[in-house]
């Protein structure tokens, strides 16, 4: 489908500390090109001076609820314009250009349906006001590709929310779409319809289409592929490579809370053995910092037959995405 | 699953205005169809031909039915069924978060607000003019008010449905904008003088009436080729801001 180069956006994304994300080329060009993006509500700053391209295969958008993520997406499918810069899709504007909105798609983070037509009367209805030669078989078709074919008459309104969330992926593709632009699409989905769809994104993606995919799980963004985007506070705070990011995360100290039935003498341990840089105490835990977690990992059990201490937990504190974002943006 | 690339006969392509304007029209008919909103708007259109009823069983003169039915009929149950239907056309899809659905395709936004214009008028039409009709009917005074009512009727719902479209695009609360347009603005403030009535649909469709039946009815002494002009051109100017802002306006 395309010939376009691959992406812009580029790794390592920029190092606590160090004033941002590298500056933007002036122009960015690619299937979706997104330069130099801000966007105000009144006086709230939704997005800031973002600038990215992005081409055919998978690429996840990575973002705490709040970062600027769906205005962004809304602004690439010509919902709302930008308050300054410019967003071009296919190489058209998607605000005013009416028939390169024939080949973009999006899959609202909404959970709005027509709820009272049955899922192939919807999926027929978006391919009718897309122009659909052929709307009965591409809304069956599409149906399919979810796993849906067998749904019968029943309206959507009475679908769960996991087959609500496969139908408006379904809508999205009777269109043939070459920019498919997907909020939060794995939102309510079961962990075997979720591995489906990620697969069908992958397909999407290697057949040339671009396909933009948010989410705010860092384990989903893992798998959705290794190109990310990275959205904090309505800025771009890295782009790249997914394992350069976690590179990046597994690279500073970790706070780990470690369930123990004697914490005071686990934790001599841990510190005489160097495997913390920093702790403290309660009755039942130890809330360790460690730069070394596979260390830590490796010899906790051990220690722990060692010198005659059960472990209850072993949980991670700042493994979660906002604590990535935390340390992206802020460095700490 | 199947294989995700529909053939290549699929190929999407930019809608055409008559194809627009029928989808939009049976999804918005379709949205706006409720058991509870018809039967409510209903009950309230029975309003009038039960007032007609009583005045006709009281033998009334024709200027008493004449004003009962500028009144009720064309001063309350035609603007508020419209409101209703005419509102929620595209208020409700905007509300619901659905618009995108017809917002984010490749058509012009013109057909949208003429199908769902054309599907508020379809619902509107059956209760107001049934309920106006009868009312002019039941009061028993004649034919020149019971044409005169179906006339008034049909161009009085043809502005209000498109006004009150526009008012469903662009305002957030629509229903209280439509309620203080009809019964502060036509029902208070534009009694006041000529000068304010003009801006008042109320005043061309009692013109209409007026011209009918020949009753000398207060704020009705537009000729009738302005009566009926100038509510064409209003619903006209309505629909083209409508699709106007509905190019223009943030959609969620």
């Amino acid at each position: 489908m395309s010939e376009l180069p691959p992406p812009t956006a580029t790794l390592p994304p920029p190092l606590p500390g160090q004033g941002g994300p590298p500056a933007p080329p002036a122009v960015l060009s690619g299937m979706i090109a997104v330069n130099a993006v801000s966007k105000f509500f009144g006086s709230v700053v939704a997005v800031s001076d973002v600038s990215f391209a992005v081409n055919d295969g998978v690429t996840a958008l990575l973002g705490p609820n709040g970062a600027g993520k769906s205005t962004l997406f809304r602004m690439m499918c010509g919902l709302t314009p930008p308050s300054r810069g410019s967003v071009e899709v296919l190489g058209f504007d998607p605000r005013n250009d009416r028939d390169v909105r024939g080949r973009v798609s999006l899959v609202p983070q909404q959970d709005a349906l027509l709820d009272h037509l049955s899922a192939a009367s919807f999926l027929e209805f978006a391919a009718r006001t897309h122009g659909v030669a052929n709307p009965e078989q591409t809304a069956m078709q599409a149906l399919a590709t979810v796993d849906l074919a067998d749904v019968g008459p029943k309206p959507v309104g009475q679908f769960s929310k996991g087959m609500r969330q496969r139908v408006k992926v379904a809508a999205a593709l009777v269109n043939d779409p070459e920019v498919l632009i997907l909020d939060e699409p794995l939102t309510g989905l079961d962990p075997v319809q979720r591995r489906h769809m990620i697969a069908l994104f992958h397909r999407l993606g290697d057949e040339g289409r671009c396909v933009l995919v948010s989410s705010h799980v860092l384990d989903e963004v893992a798998k959705l592929g290794s190109r990310v985007l990275v959205i904090a506070q309505g800025r771009l705070v890295a782009s790249g490579d997914y394992r350069d990011l976690r590179e990046l995360m597994d690279d500073r100290a970790h706070r780990i809370r470690i369930g123990t039935s004697d914490p005071r003498r686990l934790a001599t341990v841990l510190v005489d053995r160097g495997l913390v840089s920093g702790l403290s105490l309660d009755a039942h835990n130890v809330l360790v910092d460690t730069l070394d977690v596979d260390s830590l990992g490796r010899q906790l059990a051990a220690i722990s037959i060692e010198i005659g201490v059960r472990l209850t937990e072993v949980s991670p504190l700042d493994d979660d995405l906002e604590s990535v974002f935390r340390y992206l943006v802020e460095g700490r | 699953m199947t294989d995700v690339r529909p053939t290549s006969t699929v190929r999407s392509r930019h809608v055409a205005a008559g194809a627009a304007i029928g989808l939009t029209y049976r999804v918005v008919l379709r949205q706006l169809t409720s058991r509870g909103r018809i039967i409510g708007l209903s009950l309230l259109a029975l309003i009038a031909p039960l007032s007609g009823w009583a005045l006709g069983s009281a033998n009334a003169s024709l200027d008493d039915a004449v004003r009962l039915v500028a009144s009720v009929g064309l001063g309350l149950v035609l603007p508020i069924v419209s409101l209703v239907f005419g509102g929620a056309a595209l208020g409700d899809l905007r509300e619901d978060k659905t618009l995108v659905y017809l917002w984010l395709r490749p058509m012009d936004r013109w057909p949208i607000v003429v199908g769902a214009a054309l599907a508020a008028a379809t619902l509107t039409a059956p209760i107001t003019i049934i309920s106006i009709v009868a009312a002019a009917v039941l009061t028993g005074a004649g034919h020149g008010i019971v044409a005169g009512a179906l006339f008034a009727t049909v161009i009085g719902l043809i502005a209000y449905v498109c006004v009150f479209t526009l008012f469903g695009v662009w305002l957030k609360r629509f229903i209280v904008w439509g309620l203080a347009y009809i019964l502060i603005w036509e029902g208070f403030i534009a009694q006041a003088g000529a000068g304010v009535a003009r801006v008042a649909l109320r005043k061309y469709t009692r013109s209409i009436l007026v011209d009918r039946t020949g009753v000398n009815l207060k704020l009705a002494d537009f000729s009738l080729t302005t009566a009926v002009v100038v509510p064409l051109v209003v619903a006209v100017a309505a629909l083209a801001i409508a699709a106007w802002r509905l190019s223009n306006q943030d959609i969620d």
